[in-house]
């Protein structure tokens, strides 16, 4: 018996938009561009980096900022074999939960190494800034094991 | 039977064509601190979050709500969104209302927000469909045609709207709150403005607005912790119809009548244009004043725009039923919150608290939102009356 032919089109569809990042989030963003790691902190004391708007106890607007060292400790981490063309690596690399020198929780970001068995929790790791800072979170390319920023 | 409940806080933003200042959250908290601080309560004393906004297209933040329970002080308490396109602000006011109606929580912030110089609303409300041809319309080309009926029917002279238009900027020039501020409007400036969709011209239309309303309900028992009047909800209703059915009455949406009948059974309301001291009601687009007038029963079928012309609707004019006397949406709109407006501007005018646009001695008003293809409505009956 043949096949009634059905009907299916194409659809993209795509709107623009723009942000406004506000006081707490741009500040975080704009000292970025100045290679400076900022986090703020909350009402329990912690200093949470990247920085939130509202106390996450209290609720309170948050605005003691603090900046945090460029070095710190891998918490937890996650090997990506097979990058895809959005991940911000051509070649493999590890999506690692951090705690920087002077922060009390963790920030995920890229950590570059050559092999998965380089990497380890609890390990050593310092940013490396993109040549070409612009207020992105971008802005810092990546980390690397302590000592191989340069 | 529902419990009583009664709005006893109310927070509105400045509306204006651009918060860059703030994020989203920001713009939203705003809100929600002046409605706590008006209701001199703070985020402990609340129960329970209830939000609302456009559909997620329109700022191209898919679920919002999941990101704002900080800024809302809603960690570890409910928290809840609402969805009916433009009608959302009322809705989500009436989905406070029963939350609170219902015993289920003592007191509800609810807050509605947009801040539509991020997003992009007019092609969001009007995107291509698969093996159709694109319309490009927007909101203005959507709802031209069902007023040009309604001038076909009632015989309404060409300047209705222009009346309606230069009325309501007369109106917001008085609310310092309201975005177009427009004191020297005149009926010829309305008149020389661009046709944007005939017969609707550019200053007969809303402008995009940034902005979030909140309100504070509360149960009858805890409405004396709050220093101010409250305004008691008398009446809650909401109706829905599809877009499109084979003889559907677009002019005046038999979802509307049902919803009015509703609300005014619940308030004891028999008169509406006798009954209400004001009304705050969904004008997006100049000629839904006249249309609304005779859909609600404030005037017979093809005599709104009597009420109109005869000034019954103008605070300047000492009108008997002054219709969006805060300026309107014709003045503000933040789509998401433009519903709340009308809602938290009602309960203004009962708590006597709406400085300059104020209706002397009002006690119960109308408030009343419409979304999507006027399918979705949604009112509330406010009073300084408990009843």
């Amino acid at each position: 018996m043949s096949q009634p032919e059905l009907l299916s089109q194409d659809f993209e569809l795509g709107f623009t938009y723009t942000r406004s990042t506000g006081p707490v989030v741009g500040r975080f963003l704009t000292d970025l561009r100045d290679r400076i790691i900022v986090g703020i902190k909350g009402s329990d004391g912690k200093v949470y980096v990247p920085p939130m708007e509202y106390d996450p106890v209290t609720a309170e607007e948050l605005s003691e900022f603090v900046e945090v060292g460029q070095s710190g400790e891998v918490v937890s981490w996650c090997w990506v074999k097979e990058p895809r063309d959005s991940h911000p690596s051509a070649v493999p690399f590890a999506w690692a939960l951090i705690k920087l020198d002077g922060a009390d929780v963790p920030m995920v970001h890229v950590l570059r190494a050559s092999a998965e068995s380089e990497v380890s929790t609890g390990m050593r790791v310092t940013a490396r800034w993109a040549e070409e800072t612009r207020g992105f979170i971008t802005d810092i390319d990546g980390f690397v094991a302590a000592g191989d920023e340069s | 039977m529902a419990n009583l409940a009664a709005v006893v806080g109310i927070g509105q933003t400045k509306y204006q064509t651009r918060r860059g200042d703030v994020s989203i959250a920001g713009l939203l908290r705003e809100a929600a601190v002046k409605a706590l601080e008006d209701a001199g309560l703070g985020f402990d004393d609340i129960d329970a979050v209830i939000i609302g906004k456009a559909p997620d297209m329109f700022e191209g933040v898919v679920m919002p709500e999941i990101y704002l329970t900080d800024a809302l002080g809603a960690n570890g308490k409910p928290m809840l969104r609402v969805h009916t396109a433009g009608s959302v602000g009322g809705s989500t006011a009436l989905v406070a209302a029963s939350h609170v109606q219902s015993g289920t929580f003592k007191r509800v912030l609810t807050v509605t927000f947009e801040k539509q110089s991020e997003s992009n609303a007019m092609w969001a409300l009007s995107s291509p469909h698969p093996f159709s041809p694109h319309l490009n319309a927007g909101a203005g080309g959507y709802f031209a045609p069902i007023i040009r009926e309604y001038m076909r029917r009632s015989g309404a002279p060409y300047d209705v709207g222009i009346k309606v238009a230069t009325k309501d900027r007369l109106h917001g020039a008085r609310n310092p709150l309201a975005h177009l501020q427009l004191p020297d409007i005149t009926m010829a400036k309305v008149e020389e403005s661009p046709m944007l969709w005939d017969p609707i011209r550019f200053l007969e239309s809303c402008p995009s607005s940034d902005g979030a309303c909140a309100m504070v309900i509360a149960d009858a028992s805890l409405v004396s912790e709050s220093p101010k009047p409250p305004a008691w909800i008398r009446g809650v209703a909401m109706r829905s119809e599809p877009t499109m059915y084979a003889g559907r009455e677009e002019v005046s949406p038999q979802a509307g009548r049902d919803c009015a009948a509703d609300v005014y059974a619940q308030a004891g309301i028999t008169n509406p244009r006798k009954d209400f001291d004001c009304a705050e009601v969904y004008v997006p687009f100049s000629w839904y004043e006249p249309m609304w007038l005779e859909n609600l029963g404030f005037a017979e079928e093809g005599k709104g725009w009597k009420l109109t012309m005869e000034g019954a609707t103008s605070l300047d004019e000492n009108g008997d039923i002054p219709w969006n006397c805060s300026g309107g949406v014709l003045s503000s709109n933040p789509i998401g919150a433009s519903g709340m407006i009308r809602f938290a501007e009602a309960a203004r005018q009962v708590r006597g608290d709406a400085g300059a646009h104020q209706v002397e001695g009002a006690r119960t008003a109308l408030g009343h939102a419409y979304g999507g293809g006027a399918q979705f409505f949604a009112m509330w009956v406010v009073s300084a009356d408990k009843g």
